[in-house]
């Protein structure tokens, strides 16, 4: 059942009286919040075709903004063929953004602090806001409960350098982030995002949890149960972005959901309850998954081992997010709205999942634990 | 059982939700395919809870229904369908006139627990009618001695010495079992349902958790997270009398829910995914439920004693036979949804005093902990 973003807000509308799905937030307020914005901004949009630049274009658009996207058009070409959309390229070629005026800009698609500091300064006369989607990979670690904005960051050796890794990555955001600022002082906002996850998500991590216990079956569940996960609906921090830009607010927010601490159990058996099929979860301890090579987060995503450097993770701070309007969808809601999703897609994107234990591995490991 | 891609396609899209997405059940909105044969059926009772939703769906099958009772419960679950069956008059407990020369394909018997009424009703209209539907009950295995149990599990059908009365519905129901198979052999289907809950609820059962956990705060969850629960949505219960009354499946079959394993823990989670409330869960043992008289938070029961085996009685007959079951998250919703459209009055009952218990349970659990 593929369900159009249309019929979504119009039966989530009809619901939105008496249900209040999930007070103030989540699909209700959504469906609310889409009926229209105070006052119809310019946005212009780097990127805008890839997991939550759509969410963001189709908010933009039911709120009465104006949107225009950027990019080389080589990803997703056929979406919103109503939207401006210029081309170029971040690494190079800004010609299309000259001599235009925005209210505002947001930068989804720069990992390199060049692509920023060159679309920031080219911008900085002739956009009133620069929102920078950064990545909660800019802390050195999560070492401490109750991580906030302010918390250490990553420092690159040589800042120069301009390959991405694992090893790169966290820094490169961190002077992406500071290019932003450095453009647009006092009028550049940083998303810093967590695992974002939902409709569209084309990495398949968050999404191994709804397919794989809507397959039925013994399905292996990594750790302690009471391991807080972290994640956020593509939906949710995309909308919220839109109305950061409507509000003009700046400045650094982490985007993580839920609202309340969720343990790994949690967020599975409440998974689990928007499917119908027989299951069961056999819970195994992270030393047993490290012996027989299960890696965190990519084989188990959203799960990450007992370490020191993650003690912290599950209750990073969310709370100025939060203060400035940042809402949550049930999980129940990205739960089947993600097995819609995925039941949309062509077998042959499904057959090879880009994250998640295979079945055959999965089996292997749940035989070996129960021998064991 | 594994629901298949297409019953599981087919079931979001009418149970379907989704959670926001989704139709309004209980409106009707979508549409039912109508049954081969139409059949008569005569429902007994038929106007508080399960019968509303019986004659919702035999009429939404192209069935013709008749309705027999007393005529004094006003319908308040979809009043609108009873304007479409007829109602015969008359008294379970001796007055049985209107039945009299006239002929069903089945009649659903939803309102004995006295094994005489369904004696005279199967006794007069064994002839008449071709299969007898009795909504019978997991309380026929009541004690739940056995620590898991089917329907080769002996039921009790004597009073027990010790049981103080509390074994007399139980008994009741396996008695008046027993009567409608002696007047319909073969013909007989015997329902038990265990906890029957979602929207129209009258015992406010699973609306109190939805509506506690909606809520948000600290929830006092019972028991051990791996006790097991079981429950079963109305809808997929009366759905599935309807099927098994249009195929003509004689037999006894449990009517508990899900279709595997439900632990506590799983529970409290899945109704907290219908929701975006802040909301912790507070783990308080058995033996202290127990000492502070909350051993029923039903679904949850405290598995001990007499009621040992009561949350893990197997459905697996009836699966076999099309039981299927909507998803937890989707029976949450449309109850909690339902319950948000009654009138004040009707939702006093959850307002205070349930909550109250549970938060001196919570100063107490917390006071023993410090």
């Amino acid at each position: 059942m593929p369900t159009t973003r249309r019929e979504f807000l119009r039966a989530s509308a009809a619901a939105a009286g008496a249900l209040a799905l999930g007070g103030p937030g989540g699909a209700a307020q959504a469906a609310q919040d889409a009926s229209g914005a105070a006052s119809p901004l310019r946005i212009l949009i780097l990127g805008g075709t890839g997991f939550i630049g759509p969410h963001q274009v189709r908010y933009a658009l039911a709120r009465g903004h104006t949107v225009t996207l950027f990019n080389r058009g080589r990803t997703n070409p056929q979406l919103f063929p109503k939207v401006e959309k210029l081309r170029g390229d971040r690494d190079g070629d800004l010609e299309a953004l000259k001599g235009r005026e925005w209210d505002a800009v947001i930068d989804n698609s720069a990992t390199i602090p060049r692509w920023v500091r060159d679309s920031a300064q080219l911008l900085s006369g002739s956009a009133g806001q620069y929102l920078y989607i950064s990545t909660l990979s800019v802390y050195r670690g999560f070492p401490d409960p109750g991580m906030h904005e302010s918390s250490p960051v990553r420092e690159l050796d040589d800042p120069t350098v301009e390959e991405v890794n694992g090893r790169t990555y966290g820094g490169l955001k961190v002077l992406c982030e500071r290019e932003a600022e450095a453009a647009f002082p006092g009028k550049a906002t940083v998303i810093r995002p967590g695992l974002i996850v939902g409709p569209g998500d084309r990495t398949d991590r968050w999404t191994y949890w709804p397919v794989r216990i809507q397959r039925g079956g013994e399905v292996l569940a990594p750790g302690d149960p009471a391991f807080l996960v972290r994640y956020i609906d593509a939906r949710d921090v995309s909308e919220w972005c839109v109305r950061m830009l409507e509000r003009g607010d700046t400045g650094v927010y982490n985007a993580v959901g839920p609202r309340a601490h969720l343990s790994m159990a949690e967020m599975l058996y409440g998974i689990r309850a928007v499917t119908s099929v027989a299951v069961s979860f056999t819970w195994v301890t992270a030393d047993f998954l490290a012996e027989h090579e299960v890696q965190a987060w990519s084989d188990m995503p959203a799960w990450l081992p007992p370490r020191d450097e993650y003690a912290g993770y599950g209750s990073i701070s969310r709370d100025k997010a939060i203060a400035k309007g940042l809402t949550f969808r049930p999980l129940a809601v990205t739960a089947s709205e993600t097995l819609d999703w995925w039941r949309t897609l062509p077998e042959s994107r499904t057959a090879e999942p880009r994250a998640g234990i295979d079945p055959e591995r999965e089996k292997a490991v749940l035989a070996a634990w129960r021998a064991r | 059982m594994t629901t298949s891609r297409r019953k599981f396609l087919k079931q979001t899209a009418s149970g379907a939700l989704v959670l926001g997405l989704g139709q309004d059940v209980l409106a009707g909105e979508h549409t039912v395919p109508r049954a081969e044969t139409s059949l008569r059926i005569l429902i007994l009772g038929g106007t508080t809870y399960l019968g509303p939703y019986q004659i919702k769906r035999a009429l939404e099958r192209g069935h013709e229904v008749t309705i027999f009772n007393r005529g004094r419960t006003v319908p308040t679950l979809f009043p609108e369908v009873f304007s479409k069956v007829e109602k015969l008059r008359g008294d379970r407990s001796g007055d049985l006139e209107s039945l009299k020369g006239r002929e069903w394909d089945a009649v659903i018997d939803n309102s004995a627990t006295d094994p005489k009424w369904v004696r005279d009703a199967a006794l007069l209209l064994k002839d008449s009618v071709g299969l007898y539907l009795f909504t019978s009950s997991t309380g026929v295995y009541y004690p739940y001695l056995a620590p898991a149990i089917d329907e080769s599990t002996e039921v009790v059908t004597e009073h027990g010495p010790a049981t103080g009365g509390a074994d007399a519905y139980g008994v009741n129901k396996s008695l008046s079992e027993i009567e409608a198979r002696e007047a319909f052999p073969d013909r007989a289907i015997i329902v038990r349902p265990h906890y029957i809950i979602g929207p129209g609820d009258p015992k406010d059962r699973l609306t109190y958790w939805v509506v506690r956990i909606d809520v948000g705060g600290e929830v006092l969850a019972p028991g051990d997270r791996d006790d097991p629960v079981q429950l079963i949505d109305v809808r997929d219960l009366t759905e599935w009398m309807i099927r098994l009354v249009e195929n003509g499946d004689a037999g006894t079959y449990n009517a508990t829910g899900p279709g595997s394993r439900l632990s506590s823990a799983e529970f409290v989670a899945g109704i907290r995914a219908i929701t975006a409330s802040e909301v912790s869960f507070t783990w308080v043992g058995t033996d202290f439920l127990v000492e502070h008289e909350l051993p029923y938070m039903v679904p949850w029961v405290a598995p001990r004693g007499d009621m040992l085996g009561m949350s893990n009685i197997s459905p697996a007959r009836a699966i076999a036979k099309g039981l299927t079951y909507r998803p937890l998250a989707v029976t949450a919703y449309d109850n909690l949804k339902w319950w948000k459209e009654q009138p004040e009055e009707r939702r006093a009952p959850l307002s205070d005093l349930p909550r109250q218990r549970e938060k001196d349970a919570l100063a107490a659990w917390h006071a023993r902990e410090a």
